[in-house]
C-alpha cells in the first residue's frame, strides 16, 4: 500500500518526511472528526443562531357583539407605510460611490499630507496602509453610515411629498433601527388616511422599498357607549407562556386590559403565527417562511342589547357628561345581562391610537371621575332605603302583618318630619310622622318603621336573608372588574355588630354593595325567588365555521332561590308598584307627566324603590349616593332595571328619571309596532310579542 | 536489458499521483463554482469572467505546463535552476515597487499586474527556492555535512523568505522555513545543525509572541502590521482591550475583535455546521448569506465551503486525495535516480504539504489565519498554475527515474 510503504521502506531520512506527513494528516483528521461530529451539534445551533430570525405574527382578533349579532368591537383595515431597507441596498451603493470621491477630497483638505524628505516618501510608498487618498476602515463606516442615512431619510422626504404630509426619521432612530433589526420593515408612516392611500397607490411605484400594507386595528363603534363592559386593549408585544417558540421579535400585538376583551382574551386572540426571516450577514432580510400560520380568534356573543345599551348610556348621561353612576339592566327570567353602563367613561379606541403620556397619567389617576373605574361591578356604595327590600322580606317572613300599623313619631327639631330613637340616638326620616302600615311605609319609604320592625326581627334574621341574595359575595363576571362588597355572614357580625349597626342596615347604611347586585336581587324579588349568576357572555363561535370546530354556548345558571313565601314577594312588589303609581310616592313623579295623572309609559307598569344613601366621613355626611332599583312589567316580571349615581339629589329626583328613560327606550324597543291602548288591556298580549322579540337574533 | 525494453517498463507515469489531481481538480472547479455563487448570482455575467471558468481555464494552462516541464529531464532543467531562483528574486523585489506591484483593494503588495491578470511572484519563487535548493545540495554528502555549504543553503532560504515578509505576506514567507529545513535534512545535513536552527528559530519565535502579546509597547521588538497583530491575538486567545480601558476603549476593541476573530469564528462554523455529510452542492448557507466573507471563500476559505457542503465525508476525501498526493511524491523522492530527483520531489511534497496542513488548520483554528492557498482547491491563477508545475516536476522525476 501506498501510504504504508513509504512509512516502512526507502531512506532512513525519507521514511522520517513520511511520518511527519503521516501525522500531520493525521492531526487534519482528528480536527475535522471533532468540529465535524463531535462538535456539529454546537454549530449547527451556532448557524441556526445567526441567520433566522422568528416573528410572531399574531391572529385577527375576534370580534364582540351584541346578542342580535350587532357589532360591538371589530377590525377595520389600518393603513401602514413601511420601508424595506434591504432593497435600498443597490441605492447605498451608488450613493456611497458618488460620495467617496467628496469625501476623500474633503479628508485631504483637512489634514494634508504633512512634508517629507525624499527617504520617508520612499518608506511610505513601501507602507501601503499609510498611503495618502486611503479610506481606514473607520472612514469607510463613518461614510456608509451616512450614505445609509441620506437614502433613507431621501426616500422618507419622498414618500413625505407624495403624501402631501411630512414625515421624516431622525439619524438617531435610523441608527438604531440599523443596528438592532435591519431585517425588519421600518415603519414609515402610520394609520395612513383613505386620502392618503389613494395618493400613495396613484404613484408609489416609482419608490423602490415602499410597501403598502394593511393590518387589522381594533375599532370600537360605539365608543363610551360600551366601554367598561369591553375594556381596551394595550400594546403587548412580549412573549405568553403559552406560546411555542422564543421569537426575535412581534408584529405589533394587543392584550385586552380588562373587560370583555381582557376576560375572553385568549378566545379573541387565537393563536399568533410564527414566521421566519433568513437573514445575511448584514442582518439584511434575505427571505422569509411561514412556520405556523396564525389563526384568527373566535368570535364572542354578548347578552347584551345593543339598542338597550346605548339607551342606558344616554339615559346616565342625561344628567350632565361627567355623572358618576352606573345603570345595569337585567333579564329577570334568565339573568342576561342586557345593558351595563358606567359613567363616566372613555373612548377605547383612544388607547388603539395611542395616547401621549401626559394624557394618559391624567386620564388614569382623575381622582373624581375615575373613568376606567365600571362603577357597575367595582363600585361598593350603601344600598339606602333599596335595601328595605331585603328588610321587608325578612320582616315578612319573621311573621310581621302588613297591615299592623305603627305609629311614626315626630322629629322633635324638625316636626314635618319623623325620627325613630334608639337609646340616645336619633334616626332621622325622610317621612311625615303618623301611622304607617307595610304598604305605605315601603313606598315612603319611613326609616322608623323599618328600623323599628327591622330591630324586632333581628341582626341574624336580616343578615341570612341578605345572603340568600348572595350579598356581599362576588358575582363572577369575566371582567376582571368586581368587588364583592361589605355584607357579613350572620356569625362574622355577631360581635360587631351592635343594635345601631343594625339599625343602620335595615335602612342600607353600613354595608356597601355594587349596582350590579342591586340588579340579582331586585330580579329574584321579581321572578318569584329565583337569584341567577347574571350571564353576560352567550357563546363563542370561530370566525369561519368550520368542520369539528363547533360554537361553545354557555347556559343560564341559577345560583340559588330565596325559599320564601311568595306571597310575600307579591306583596314587596305591589308595595314597589305603589311607589311609581300612588301619587305619594317617591317614585311618583318621575313616571308621570307634569299634570301628575297621565304616565309617561303606555305599556309598562313599573315597581320601584328609591334610595339615598349618605357617605359619611367623621360624622359629616358629604355625598348622596342615589339609587333607584325597579323591575316591569308588573303583572309579568321581564326587565328589572337599576340605577345608581353619585352624588345624586335623592333617588326619586335623579335616578328614577334615568330608570324612567331606560324603560322608554325598551317601550321603543319592543312595543313599536303595538297601538298605545289602555295599558291593562295592552299588556297581557304584549307580553308573549315582547318575549318573541328578545329571543330571536 | 535492452534499453528499448527498460523505456517501454520504466516510462510510465504514476497513475495515482495523476488521478489524485484530477479528483482534486473536479473537486476545485466544482466548489469554486459553489462559492462564487454568492456574488456572481446575477445570470448576464459573461462566462469568461465567472469565477470557476477562469478557474477550469487555469487547470488547463497548468496542465499544459505540467506536460511541458515533463517534456525535458528535470536534470536539464536544473541547469537553469540559479538562473531561475535569481528572476524569481528580481521579482519579489520589483512588486515591493508601487508603481509594478500592485495590491489588488488590499493591504498588502503581492501581485505584479499582467494586462487583465496579476500574478503573485511569491508562489513562483516557492518552486523557485525548491529547484535551486535542491540542485545546490545535490552534490555528494560528505559535502553537505560541511558547516558553509549549511549556512549557504540557510541563505538561500532567507533572502526569498524576507522579500516576502516585506509585501506583507507572513504566511508564504514562513511556508519557506520549514520547506527548506525538510529539504536540508533529505539532503543529510546533519541533524545537530538542523535541531539547533529549529530550536533557536523556535525560540527567537516565542520570544517575539511573548513579547509582542504580553510585553509593553515600548519594549516591542518588531512591529506588526494592525492586522497580523489582531490574528495573532485571536489566534493565542488574547483580549482585545487594554488594562484600564475607558467605557469606549472597551466597546471599541471588542468591536475589534469581534472583526478580527470573524472569518476564524465563520469558518469554524462552516466546517462544523456541515456535519456528517453536508448540506449538499450549492446548499451551503454561510457563503451565499455572506457570514463567510465573499472576498475569501473561494480562496483562501474554499475547505470551509466544501466542508460545510459536502460534510466530514468531504472533508476525508479531500484528505484522502492530497494523501495519494503526498505519498506518492515520497515513493517518487525514494525511486529517484539521483539526490537531485530524491531532493526535488521532497520539495515539492514538503511545499504541499505545509499549504495543505496551514491551510486546513487554519480553517479549523488550529492554525493562525495566513493567506495561504489550498492547493488545486483554492481559486486563484499562479497558485494553480504553480501546483500543477511543482506536480509536473514529480512526474518528470517518476518518468526518468532509477533502473532498477
Amino acid at each position: 500500500m501506498l501510504v504504508l510503504d513509504q512509512l516502512r521502506r526507502g531512506n532512513q531520512r525519507l521514511r522520517w518526511l513520511a511520518i511527519t506527513v503521516f501525522l500531520g494528516l493525521g492531526i487534519l483528521l482528528a480536527g475535522l472528526w471533532y468540529v465535524q461530529v463531535v462538535a456539529a451539534q454546537r454549530y449547527q445551533v451556532k448557524i441556526r443562531n445567526q441567520t433566522f430570525r422568528t416573528v410572531r405574527v399574531p391572529g385577527v382578533r375576534g370580534k364582540i357583539l351584541d346578542r342580535n349579532g350587532a357589532v360591538l368591537a371589530e377590525n377595520r383595515p389600518g393603513y401602514i407605510l413601511n420601508l424595506y431597507t434591504e432593497e435600498l441596498r443597490p441605492l447605498f451603493l451608488a450613493e456611497y460611490n458618488r460620495q467617496k470621491a467628496a469625501f476623500l477630497a474633503a479628508k485631504m483638505a483637512t489634514n494634508p499630507a504633512p512634508s517629507l524628505n525624499w527617504f520617508e516618501r520612499l518608506k511610505a510608498a513601501f507602507h501601503p496602509t499609510s498611503r495618502a487618498g486611503h479610506l481606514s476602515r473607520a472612514d469607510v463606516l463613518t461614510l456608509n453610515e451616512r450614505v445609509r442615512y441620506a437614502v433613507v431619510s431621501n426616500t422618507f422626504a419622498q414618500v413625505g411629498a407624495l403624501l402631501g404630509t411630512p414625515v421624516a426619521i431622525s439619524e438617531k432612530d435610523y441608527e438604531r433601527h440599523h443596528n438592532q433589526w435591519p431585517y425588519r420593515p421600518l415603519p414609515i408612516l402610520e394609520n395612513l388616511t383613505p386620502q392618503q392611500v389613494a395618493r400613495f397607490l396613484e404613484q408609489a411605484p416609482v419608490l423602490p422599498g415602499v410597501d403598502l400594507e394593511v393590518q387589522p386595528v381594533r375599532y370600537y363603534p360605539h365608543g363610551p357607549g360600551v366601554a367598561h363592559v369591553l375594556g381596551y386593549l394595550v400594546r403587548d408585544d412580549l412573549a405568553r407562556d403559552g406560546d411555542e417558540e422564543g421569537f426575535d421579535y412581534s408584529l405589533p400585538s394587543y392584550q385586552g386590559a380588562i373587560g370583555i376583551e381582557s376576560g375572553y382574551n385568549e378566545a379573541l386572540s387565537g393563536r399568533p403565527g410564527i414566521q421566519s426571516i433568513v437573514v445575511n450577514s448584514l442582518c439584511y432580510r434575505e427571505s422569509e417562511t411561514t412556520w405556523a400560520p396564525a389563526e384568527a380568534g373566535q368570535n364572542v356573543f354578548l347578552t347584551l342589547d345593543l339598542q338597550l345599551q346605548l339607551a342606558a348610556w344616554r339615559a346616565l348621561q342625561s344628567s350632565g357628561a361627567n355623572t358618576r353612576g352606573a345603570v345595569v339592566v337585567l333579564d329577570v327570567t334568565d339573568g342576561d345581562l342586557l345593558a351595563l353602563a358606567s359613567s363616566p367613561a372613555y373612548d377605547p379606541n383612544a388607547f388603539i391610537q395611542g395616547m401621549s403620556q401626559d394624557e394618559y397619567n391624567r386620564f388614569m389617576n382623575d381622582p373624581q371621575l375615575r373613568q376606567t373605574f365600571n362603577r357597575a361591578t367595582q363600585g361598593a356604595y350603601p344600598p339606602g332605603s333599596i335595601f328595605k327590600i331585603v328588610t321587608a322580606l325578612a320582616c315578612l317572613e319573621n311573621g310581621l302583618d302588613p297591615a299592623a300599623t305603627y305609629q311614626v313619631e315626630p322629629n322633635p327639631s324638625d316636626p314635618a318630619h319623623g325620627a325613630f330613637f334608639l337609646g340616645r340616638r336619633k334616626i332621622k326620616d325622610l317621612a311625615r310622622p303618623g301611622e304607617y302600615d307595610f304598604r305605605r311605609a315601603f313606598f315612603r319609604s319611613s326609616n322608623s318603621y323599618f328600623v323599628f320592625e327591622g330591630l324586632q326581627t333581628g341582626r341574624d334574621r336580616l343578615l341570612e336573608m341578605g345572603k340568600r341574595f348572595f350579598l356581599g359575595e362576588r358575582i363572577g363576571l369575566p371582567l376582571r372588574q368586581e368587588v364583592r362588597g361589605d355584607f357579613p355572614y350572620p356569625r362574622e357580625a355577631r360581635w360587631a355588630w351592635t343594635q345601631g349597626k343594625l339599625a343602620d342596615a335595615c335602612i342600607g347604611q353600613g354595608i356597601t354593595v355594587t349596582p350590579l347586585q342591586m340588579a340579582v336581587m331586585t330580579a329574584a324579588v321579581a321572578n318569584g325567588g329565583k337569584v341567577f349568576w347574571p350571564r353576560l357572555v352567550l357563546r363563542m363561535e370561530p370566525p369561519e365555521p368550520e368542520p369539528g370546530v363547533t360554537a361553545t354556548e354557555f347556559g343560564t345558571r341559577v345560583r340559588g332561590d330565596l325559599g320564601v313565601n311568595p306571597q310575600n314577594l307579591q306583596l314587596i312588589r305591589e308595595a314597589m308598584l305603589a311607589d311609581t303609581e300612588d301619587p305619594e310616592g317617591t317614585g311618583f313623579t318621575a313616571f308621570h307627566e307634569r299634570d301628575r295623572k297621565t304616565p309617561v309609559l303606555k305599556h309598562l307598569r313599573v315597581g320601584g324603590k328609591t334610595g339615598t344613601a349618605q357617605i359619611e366621613e367623621h360624622g359629616r355626611v358629604v355625598d348622596h349616593i342615589a339609587w333607584f332599583a325597579s323591575f316591569a312589567p308588573y303583572e309579568a316580571p321581564r326587565f328589572v332595571v337599576i340605577a345608581m349615581i353619585e352624588g345624586g339629589s335623592s333617588g326619586g329626583g335623579t335616578c328614577a328619571p334615568i330608570v324612567r328613560q331606560v324603560y322608554q327606550a325598551l317601550e321603543r324597543r319592543f312595543w313599536a309596532d303595538s297601538i298605545p291602548a289602555g295599558r291593562s288591556v295592552a299588556r297581557s298580549s304584549d307580553s308573549a310579542n315582547r318575549r318573541d322579540l328578545l329571543t330571536s337574533r | 536489458m535492452s534499453r528499448t525494453a527498460t523505456l517501454s517498463h520504466e516510462r510510465r507515469i504514476e497513475w495515482p499521483l495523476l488521478l489524485a489531481l484530477l479528483g482534486l481538480m473536479v473537486l476545485g472547479g466544482l466548489f469554486v463554482a459553489s462559492a462564487t455563487l454568492g456574488n456572481e448570482n446575477t445570470a448576464h455575467l459573461p462566462l469568461l469572467r465567472r469565477g470557476y471558468i477562469r478557474q477550469i481555464i487555469w487547470y488547463l494552462l497548468g496542465f499544459g505546463l505540467a506536460v511541458l516541464v515533463c517534456v525535458r529531464d528535470y536534470r536539464w532543467l536544473s541547469r537553469w535552476s540559479m538562473i531561475v531562483y535569481w528572476v524569481a528574486i528580481l521579482f519579489l523585489i520589483a512588486v515591493l515597487v508601487p508603481g509594478i506591484g500592485s495590491t489588488q483593494g488590499w493591504g498588502a503588495r503581492r501581485w505584479i499586474a499582467l494586462g487583465p491578470f496579476q500574478f503573485q511572484p511569491s508562489e513562483f519563487a516557492k518552486i523557485a527556492f525548491i529547484f535551486a535548493l535542491a540542485s545546490y545540495l545535490s552534490r555528494p554528502e560528505p559535502e553537505v555535512a560541511q558547516v558553509g555549504l549549511f549556512f549557504k543553503s540557510l541563505g538561500l532560504c532567507v533572502l526569498p523568505f524576507v522579500l516576502i515578509l516585506r509585501e506583507p505576506d507572513l504566511g508564504s514567507a514562513l511556508v519557506l522555513m520549514p520547506v527548506g529545513l525538510l529539504m536540508m535534512f533529505a539532503a543529510g545535513v546533519p541533524t545537530r545543525y538542523l535541531l539547533r536552527l529549529v530550536g533557536g528559530g523556535v525560540l527567537v519565535v516565542s520570544v517575539l509572541v511573548v513579547d509582542l502579546l504580553w510585553a509593553p509597547l515600548e519594549w516591542r521588538i518588531i512591529k506588526l502590521e494592525p492586522y497580523q497583530m489582531r490574528r495573532l491575538m485571536v489566534y493565542f486567545g488574547k483580549s482585545f482591550v487594554p488594562a484600564n480601558a475607558t467605557e469606549a476603549e472597551r466597546a471599541k476593541a471588542w468591536r475589534e475583535y469581534r472583526d478580527a476573530s470573524h472569518n476564524v469564528e465563520q469558518a469554524l462554523i462552516s466546517v462544523g455546521s456541515g456535519g456528517l455529510t453536508g448540506k449538499g452542492w450549492r446548499q451551503g448557507t454561510q457563503n451565499a448569506l455572506g457570514y463567510l466573507p465573499r472576498a475569501v471563500a473561494h480562496n483562501d476559505f474554499i475547505f470551509s465551503v466544501i466542508a460545510e457542503e459536502s460534510g466530514f465525508v468531504g472533508s476525508v476525501t479531500v484528505l484522502a486525495l492530497y494523501a495519494v498526493v503526498l505519498f506518492s511524491g515520497i515513493r517518487i523522492a525514494g525511486q529517484a535516480r539521483d539526490r537531485l530527483g530524491m531532493l526535488l520531489a521532497v520539495g515539492v511534497v514538503s511545499l504541499f504539504f505545509c499549504h495543505v496542513f496551514i491551510n486546513i488548520g487554519m480553517n479549523i483554528r488550529l492554525m493562525p489565519v495566513t493567506g495561504i492557498p489550498l492547493p488545486l482547491l483554492s481559486y486563484g491563477g499562479t497558485s494553480v498554475l504553480c501546483s500543477l508545475i511543482a506536480a509536473g516536476l514529480l512526474q518528470n522525476i517518476h518518468l526518468n527515474r532509477q533502473y532498477h
